[in-house]
């Protein structure tokens, strides 16, 4: 038995060669990405592509010069932190009930929108906002990207509900208080970082979504998402434009989701795994 | 406190709670349960040029069965769905099998493994496209240094539909590992130790042991990636628009091309109705193997 532990180092360098691998192969088209951003105009269509060069920022001021990208992006933020409160506003008393009732139906009812094609819903929505004049509003905007963030909030908060014990809310009903003062005063101190994970996966899913914006934003309301289309028309002689664009756009849900990358799974699967 | 005070104190209590979950109902409803019964209404409708509305019987429907593109599209989405299933479930196993045995992740390892599936599959198709060019791309070049021929990758109505199974694979296939390994960080170690005792090789242990434990979670991961891989829009939409020719028009992509590029709007609600039909066909399949399985 002396070789045991040989093997168990030669498993183990085994496993890492393995994660290094598999490290390599998700980082680095990412990494390639950010790369061709910061290269010369001239370079970025090299080939054989260059790993070694003078990084610059002039395809990052090309992209601000050339295309309107400060005011899609701030079109990006009002609809995501629109959609993503509204969400919030409606999800958290909706999963708290949920929880307290244990009838489920209404958290299944969001779940539709979950696995039912963008679509669906998309044309009904299209033909009625156009009959009342708000395609490239930001209230179609949001309220449709409302669907994606309303269930993320239920389901992520659900589990966090379920975790307060019955013996807190007895105690507070005892001392008179009422169902929905208990959720403000008592429950919501108590799923704090419960709310942080929703708020941060729905903003994510909002700003991520690019089927609703396609259609119904227009000209001024654009997403960033929906205006990535733009850019790529720009032709393949842009694009150390364009890796610019790509990388600016994926910046705060990278960010974001590095944040909470501990409790991210579990809320990713709507409750089915607990990671 | 009588019994007649404390039903009123439960009727209130009730009538708080149903207060409370009423916004997320009625929004829900707003949103979506009456969308999708105009959609059915829709799909008896048809749209003449000129938007003038009439009623279509199950023109929309009969229709389906001949419309070639539409079984082509649906082919194209079954063939993209299996592929990419098969290939995260694949990979997705072997690299939660390297995460659980790699014991301590340390929190940038793991953001690092999120990073795929929380960027925007649209700057996902944007990056793959530059580096999948035919003629300048980083691929090519790749292939090249190894002795392998280039490949048209996009451009080939062939190897597209691969070719974006691949790029979701790389997005999606941490996903699974994650779920994965939040399966086998759950599974009692005395399992492990019995095998042990009995002398087992590791590869008879996952085999007889491991995978069938892990069943129940594999197949948690196969719905959730189900319901997203059978609506396959954005990756698709951003890089090719459904071609070269129609070499990519999954149902999705098709449905949306009808509905909004040439605006009939009546076939389109019947083709994305057809679309949910089946994803939610898929999910139920797998939510009785998902009983089948279980432990």
């Amino acid at each position: 038995m002396t070789d045991a532990p040989t093997t168990d180092r030669w498993i183990r360098y085994l496993n890492l060669l393995q994660l290094a691998l598999a490290g390599i192969i998700i980082l680095a088209p990412t990494v390639w990405m950010v790369l061709s951003s910061l290269k010369p105009s001239f370079e970025v269509t090299a080939y054989p592509p260059t790993l070694v060069f003078t990084p610059t920022l002039e395809n990052y001021v090309q992209l601000m010069k050339t295309t309107p990208f400060a005011s899609y992006a701030v079109n990006s933020l009002i609809v995501t932190i629109g959609s993503t409160s509204l969400g919030l506003l409606f999800g958290i008393p909706a999963a708290f009930a949920v929880s307290w009732t244990r009838v489920s139906w209404p958290a299944i009812l969001t779940l539709a929108a979950r696995m039912a094609p963008g679509t669906l819903f998309l044309l009904p929505w299209y033909v009625m906002f156009r009959q009342v004049g708000m395609i490239g509003s930001y209230t179609a905007l949001i309220l449709s990207h409302a669907v994606i963030t309303l269930p993320i909030v239920i389901w992520v908060l659900l589990p966090s509900f379920d975790g307060i014990p019955r013996s807190v809310y007895e105690a507070a009903q005892v001392d008179g208080c009422s169902v929905t003062r208990i959720l403000w005063r008592i429950a919501l101190p108590l799923v704090g970082s419960g709310i942080a994970v929703a708020a941060i996966l729905a903003f994510v899913f909002s700003w991520n979504y690019f089927l609703f914006a396609l259609v119904l934003s227009n000209g001024d309301s654009k997403t960033l998402i929906a205006a990535a289309f733009n850019f790529i028309g720009e032709g393949s002689t842009q694009w150390g434009a364009l890796m610019a664009a790509a990388t600016l756009i994926a910046l705060p849900p990278l960010i974001l989701a590095a944040l909470v990358q501990r409790w991210l799974v579990s809320g990713l699967t709507l409750g089915a795994v607990k990671g | 406190m009588s019994d007649a005070a404390a039903t009123l104190t439960q009727d209130r209590q009730r009538l708080e709670l149903s207060a409370l979950s009423a916004p997320a109902v009625i929004f829900t409803v707003a949103m979506i349960a009456f969308p999708v019964v105009y959609t059915i209404w829709l799909g008896f409708q048809s749209f003449s040029s000129t938007g003038k509305q009439s009623f279509a019987g199950i023109a929309n429907y009969s229709k389906l069965a001949s419309d070639y593109e539409f079984w082509h599209g649906l082919w194209i989405t079954i063939a993209l769905y299996i592929l990419a299933l098969v290939l995260q479930l694949v990979f997705g196993v072997w690299l939660a099998l390297v995460l659980f045995h790699a014991k301590r992740l340390p929190g940038i390892v793991r953001s690092m493994f999120i990073s795929p599936f929380m960027m925007p599959p649209v700057v996902a198709g944007m990056m793959w496209l530059v580096i999948l060019d035919p003629s300048l791309g980083a691929a090519n070049y790749i292939l090249q240094s190894l002795g392998l021929p280039p490949s048209e990758w996009l451009a080939s109505p062939t190897w597209v539909i691969p070719t974006v199974a691949l790029i979701d694979s790389w997005q999606w296939t941490p996903y699974v590992a994650l779920i994965v390994l939040g399966g086998l960080q759950s599974l009692p170690p005395s399992v492990y130790e019995a095998a042990q005792i009995d002398g087992a090789s590791p590869f008879k242990t996952f085999q007889r042991i491991t995978l069938p434990l892990l069943l129940p979670t594999i197949v948690t991961a196969a719905i959730l990636r189900s319901v997203d891989l059978l609506r396959f829009f954005d990756i698709i939409y951003i890089t090719t628009q459904g071609g070269p020719g129609n070499a990519s028009n999954t149902l999705n992509v098709y449905g949306f091309r009808v509905g909004f590029e040439f605006f009939n709007i009546g076939y389109a609600s019947a083709l994305m109705l057809t679309l949910t039909a089946i994803v939610f066909g898929a999910v139920l399949a797998f939510n009785r193997l998902r009983g089948a399985v279980a432990w």
